[in-house]
């Protein structure tokens, strides 16, 4: 059985096939302490304001039993203390060894109500992310990171976006979609955008269901009482950002961009593509600018992460997906060490029998530029699942 | 071939007729005008060609013939708009009132076609006033479902507005729900703030229906009344296939929270919801037009509904192109008759129709 | 399947689970208020560990009550540590949806020893 030592134990490290992409992990300091070592020491109080509140930034709706769980597997935890998702050799044990994940894109969370300090919180967490997980402990070259920036000042984004651009784990750009009604079509982004296509690095956006007041997202007609319903409408900010980035013209201004939706899932993009496409055929003098198919730009330019996958009739799924025909856009996620996780064995076998190369590792593989082969680690056999 | 049309927006011939219907405390208070919107279609919401002494859609007879005779079509469910969540709520059911005495008084008493029903438009915002309005109405013949607007600062699954489903309900009227004009008092109508362009905001905000749907079901709105039916009026279906999955899959983790719910989600759909067409629905490939319906059993869901007079409105040919016979039927009357009772029968005068858009 | 020796029923005192190395998962062993039980530790949905979750009670529909729910059945229910999936140790039946079952397995005891058949 691999232990958490094995996997510090390089001297076996042969190379293996990559065979499954995770595009969605999220990686948490070990301590508070640990994170703020990170941040400037002007910003140190100012970003961790003393206070007698232990969470820091609260749930504005709870999972199932969070106030035990905090929304994370509840076997995820490192033997050696600390929160799941802290340990990035206990991580590689359970999601690259066990479950036979070969590459994760890592996906800090974090957010704070005023442009500058989130701005500073970003890069905090960039300097983290990259020295505690990116540095010695990816000595197999196996986890990636996504450089978080603030999604209030986009100038300020771009300047985050420069630092680490040419780093060599750094693969994506990731804020967040919760962005105070500004939809992501719109040119206050532009600074962002150009930065992030001139350095061939595709936007992920992420849903945080922890955040300051102002990302509540307030539903057209309201919201919900729990999580459940909440939830299951949460695609519909997606799908707002999408016909924003199509109608607004966003990806006329950056025809490098690409886009990816993380852990909104991705069967709504199918009616979404519709409409869109029978609205600009409709109404075609107010888009001048919109020259091609909605449906084409989507197809172009935008990704979507598999988690989490419904829990439906197989053969009726299979052909929802044969129909939907997206198999070039669809990168497989885990969501780890998130309650929500999906096991990349139960994944596979959901996906029609030639999408599942693209879904599981193709698609990935080409946004993000990653390798064909990277170091195996001690007693790992491709597809193993260690129990 | 019978067709009912479950969705055509009657408007005043022009801004002050309302007045006729408001009682005199209101005579002089601001109203919106018919067109008013704040998201409104760059040269008008309106077909261009229905303009003419009067709002388009103000004439019965005008209106009979598109529907009737150019259409086909044998009965319309006549669901007038109001001018939206304005801010006095109780000026709003004033608004409602008058809406409602207006179509009696110029399209269903008028009828003796017997062709067109009605809605009895009513205000969430004034429980009350809305529980009222339909006691009041809920006798005539015509009157055949209860309407609310699709904005609301609450989703109608919250307990604030059980008392107007109960009563809706107890009368055996469904509830449709459809996007107003007007000067409400908002939201924004995206999850990611205001749309920037018609296109934007049309595509998208008919799909806020899902949380009213959603909150209906969650909150146990269908649990507790079997008898409350709900149409969503304005399309925007296609989304409940991968949104119910959602709400399915996440019912298994989270029934413990709400254990009123004890069943699938989906499985309340067939006893308790519907949807009209829309011109923005359906594969744009026809070929899978066919096969979608079956996704989450839509055949049953669905009503045609024209939209008629918007400029998107839509003749019956169009909403059921690919789809098969048995389909067909359901999605152009079947569906339709079973929910308002609308039987299909001989026309009371036998004209000869022509078909045409 | 073979009948095989757990424990001691003193080593397995009501409220607690013995996890087996048995079948191809492991099987959890409970005792709840003095019966036996046994489940997989695979949950059917995507194959967590299911002994490895809570063991909770559930909420039931109470409508008398002001938050409409009652809190029933404590101890009897495993929550998959994954997604919180509820399922009944003594049946193996989710509790929304009781076609969706994790498997069973025989356990008696016998002189004092808690066997499983697994």
């Amino acid at each position: 059985m691999t232990t958490v030592e094995d996997v510090q134990d390089r001297t076996a490290a042969a190379d293996i096939a990559v065979t499954i992409v995770d595009t969605d992990v999220h990686p948490l300091p070990v301590s508070g302490e640990v994170l703020k070592s990170y941040a400037p020491a002007e910003w140190k109080d100012k970003l961790w304001p003393t206070g007698n509140a232990v969470s820091a930034v609260p749930h504005f709706y709870d999972t199932p039993d969070s106030y035990k769980t905090n929304s994370l597997r509840v076997d995820a935890s490192p033997p050696g203390g600390g929160v799941a998702g802290s340990d990035p050799d206990f991580a590689a044990k359970q999601l690259l060894v066990d479950a036979g994940v070969s590459i994760a894109v890592l996906e800090p969370m974090c957010d704070a109500q005023l442009p500058q300090a989130e701005d500073v919180l970003k890069a905090t967490h960039n300097d983290w992310l990259a020295d505690v997980w990116l540095g010695e402990a990816n000595w197999h070259g196996r986890w990636r990171g996504a450089i978080s920036v603030t999604a209030q000042d986009p100038v300020a984004a771009a300047r985050e976006i420069e630092r680490w651009a040419g780093h060599p784990y750094m693969a994506e750009v990731l804020m967040t979609p919760q962005t105070r009604g500004i939809p992501f079509g719109s040119p206050h982004f532009d600074p962002m955008y150009a930065a992030a296509s001139r350095n061939g690095l595709p936007v992920a956006t992420h849903l945080m269901g922890q955040t300051p007041f102002e990302l509540i997202p307030i539903y057209p007609v309201g919201n919900p009482a729990h999580w459940h319903d909440f939830f299951a409408s949460w695609p519909l900010l997606y799908v707002s950002h999408l016909m924003s980035l199509v109608f607004d013209g966003a990806f006329d201004r950056h025809p490098d961009l690409r886009v990816v939706f993380v852990e909104g899932g991705f069967t709504w993009a199918l009616p979404a593509m519709w409409r869109m496409d029978r609205i600009w055929e409709q109404r075609k003098a107010d888009l001048p600018h919109v020259r091609r198919k909605p449906s084409d730009y989507v197809r172009e330019h935008v990704r979507f992460t598999t988690q989490p996958l419904e829990e439906v009739d197989l053969g009726e799924y299979r052909q929802y997906l044969e129909m939907m025909d997206l198999g070039d856009n669809i990168m497989f996620s885990t969501d780890y060490p998130h309650w929500s996780y999906d096991s990349p064995d139960w994944a596979i076998r959901r996906f029609p029998a030639d999408q599942r190369e693209r879904i599981m590792r193709g698609n990935a593989t080409a946004l993000y530029g990653l390798p064909a082969t990277v170091k195996a680690l001690p007693s790992e056999l491709p597809g193993d699942v260690a129990v | 071939m019978t067709i009912i049309d479950a969705n055509v927006q009657p408007h005043f011939r022009f801004n002050s007729e309302i007045r006729r219907y408001l009682s005199a405390p209101h005579k002089l208070r601001a109203i919106p005008d018919v067109e008013q919107q704040w998201y409104q279609a760059p040269g008008g919401d309106y077909r261009q060609d229905l303009y003419g002494d009067g709002y388009p859609g103000s004439d019965p007879e005008t209106v009979a013939h598109h529907l009737f005779d150019q259409n086909g079509v044998d009965h319309a469910i006549l669901n007038p708009l109001t001018r939206g969540n304005i801010a006095d709520y109780l000026l709003n059911s004033r608004i409602c009132a008058a809406v409602n005495d207006w179509l009696l008084d110029r399209w269903l008493e008028p009828d003796t076609s017997n062709r067109f029903r009605g809605t009895i438009r009513v205000n969430p915002e004034d429980v009350r006033g809305a529980v009222a309005e339909i006691e009041r109405l809920a006798g005539h013949p015509k009157m055949v479902q209860v309407g609310v607007p699709m904005q609301s600062r609450e989703p109608y699954g919250k307990p604030m507005f059980e008392p107007i489903w109960e009563a809706a309900a107890a009368h055996g009227l469904p509830v449709a729900v459809h996007i107003n004009g007007g000067n409400g008092v908002d939201h924004a109508p995206t999850f990611a703030g205001h749309a920037y362009t018609y296109p934007g905001y049309a595509a998208f905000m008919p799909l806020n229906s899902f949380v009213h749907l959603a909150t209906l079901i969650v909150e146990g709105m269908f649990g507790r009344h079997p008898d409350l039916r709900f149409v969503f009026a304005d399309g925007g279906y296609d989304i409940l296939t991968p949104l119910m999955w959602r709400l399915d899959t996440f019912w298994m983790s989270m029934r413990d929270q709400t254990p009123w719910v004890n069943r699938f989600p989906s499985e309340y759909l067939r006893d308790h919801v519907r949807f009209c067409s829309s011109a923005l629905d359906g594969p744009t490939d026809e070929s899978q037009a066919e096969q979608w319906m079956d996704f989450t059993a839509k055949a049953d869901l669905l009503m045609y509904g024209s939209s008629y007079p918007h400029w998107s409105a839509t003749a019956p040919d169009a909403v059921v192109a690919g789809l098969s016979d048995a389909q067909r039927d359901k999605v152009l009357w079947r569906n339709a008759s079973d929910l308002y009772g609308v039987t299909p029968a001989e026309p009371a005068i036998q004209t000869p129709k022509s078909k045409g858009a | 399947m073979q009948r095989r020796p757990v424990c001691a029923i003193e080593d397995l005192p009501p409220g607690t689970m013995k996890l087996v190395e048995a079948g191809k998962f492991g099987v959890g062993v409970y005792n709840i208020d003095g019966s036996l039980y046994a489940i997989a530790n695979y949950c059917s949905h995507e194959g967590a560990p299911l002994c490895l979750g809570y063991v909770r009670g559930t909420n039931e529909y109470a409508p008398e009550m002001p938050d409409q729910i009652r809190h029933v059945r404590e101890g009897q229910i495993a929550r998959c540590p994954w997604h919180q999936w509820e399922f009944d140790i003594t049946t193996g039946a989710s509790l929304a949806d009781p076609k969706k079952k994790v498997r069973t397995y025989e356990v008696d005891v016998a002189d004092g020893q808690v066997y499983l058949t697994a």
